[in-house]
């Protein structure tokens, strides 16, 4: 359900983007919304966490475990686009010298 | 940007466990959900700006699927190798990774087997979603902006997508989503199936 509530409000943004139906003074101004936007969304994550007394508890325990596997997850997940990335880069400046 | 977002980050964890009213507990999923939306707002205007990515994406064809399949093997991999430092069997730790930084749904689903399983892959997803926000605008500077989609695993649908968004462009802003979605719908396959393989 989520996902196709994203899927339209992205393409409603893409629409709105494509058409330029924002002035370009908004649209200058748009960059600073969205950071401040941004920062407002990880501040109510962060509280949604703090918020749940024993989730702040069990970081506390299981706390060095959970990042250790994070940190690898994410390592790994990095190598791997990274073996095939080049693949698709080769592709994009492809296009880009036929443009 | 990088310290931005973490200060952000602990601030809210502080308020949240020092000083919110828990009276507004059932208004922060809310918030969350008009926040990602508007966000999400952002990331299509800029991706609509930029005439040519659809081209772009076409031209990278399937292609671009190589991202989530690569994350997915990754994540797991890397969370079996984290698991024989910290000897967690290999399913379960494989099945924590295929998480995928799904905290919600991975604990759920781990919680069937032992509730130590459910809030460990709970701290490790949460984790993985927090080291992502950080650590996306770095990797885009210096290793590369499709390799910035990893990190984030299955958030790269939502939350994690408009700091993607700002740190690449908009093409990798699509591959990201493509991604997000793909490995959202893995979660509830995966982990159930690591838990119920015998290495």
């Amino acid at each position: 359900m989520n996902i196709l509530l994203y899927l339209l409000i992205l393409v409603v943004g893409a629409f709105i983007g494509y058409k330029n139906l924002l002035k370009s003074s908004l649209l200058n101004k748009v960059g600073i919304m969205q950071n401040c936007a941004l920062l407002f969304l990880l501040f109510i994550m962060g509280v949604k966490i703090g918020i749940d007394k024993e989730i702040v508890y069990s970081f506390g325990t299981i706390g060095v475990q959970g990042v250790v596997l994070a940190f690898f997850t994410i390592v790994f997940s990095i190598l791997g686009v990274k073996s095939v990335s080049w693949m698709i880069l080769k592709t994009e400046v492809k296009t880009e010298n036929d443009h | 940007m990088t310290i931005k977002i973490l200060v952000a980050v602990f601030i809210g964890i502080f308020t949240g466990f020092f000083m919110f009213p828990t009276d507004l507990l059932n208004h922060i999923d809310l918030l969350i959900n008009f926040g990602l939306c508007l966000l999400l707002l952002f990331v299509g205007i800029d991706i609509g700006r930029q005439k040519d990515v659809f081209s772009k994406i076409k031209t990278m064809g399937l292609k671009i699927l190589w991202v989530p399949i690569m994350i997915g093997i990754g994540s797991i991999l890397g969370a079996m190798v984290g698991g024989l430092f910290l000897n967690i069997p290999y399913n379960e730790a494989g099945a924590i990774g295929a998480g995928f930084g799904w905290y919600s749904l991975s604990a759920i689903e781990l919680s069937k087997h032992s509730s130590q399983l459910g809030t460990l892959a709970f701290v490790t997803n949460i984790s993985r979603e927090v080291i992502a926000l950080a650590c996306i605008p770095i990797v885009a500077k210096y290793i590369g902006k499709f390799e910035a989609i990893a990190p984030a695993g299955a958030t790269a649908m939502d939350t994690t997508l408009p700091i993607i968004s700002r740190s690449t462009d908009a093409s990798v802003a699509i591959v990201s989503f493509i991604t997000g979605v793909m490995l959202s719908s893995l979660v509830p396959i995966l982990v159930p199936l690591m838990m119920a393989v015998n290495f």
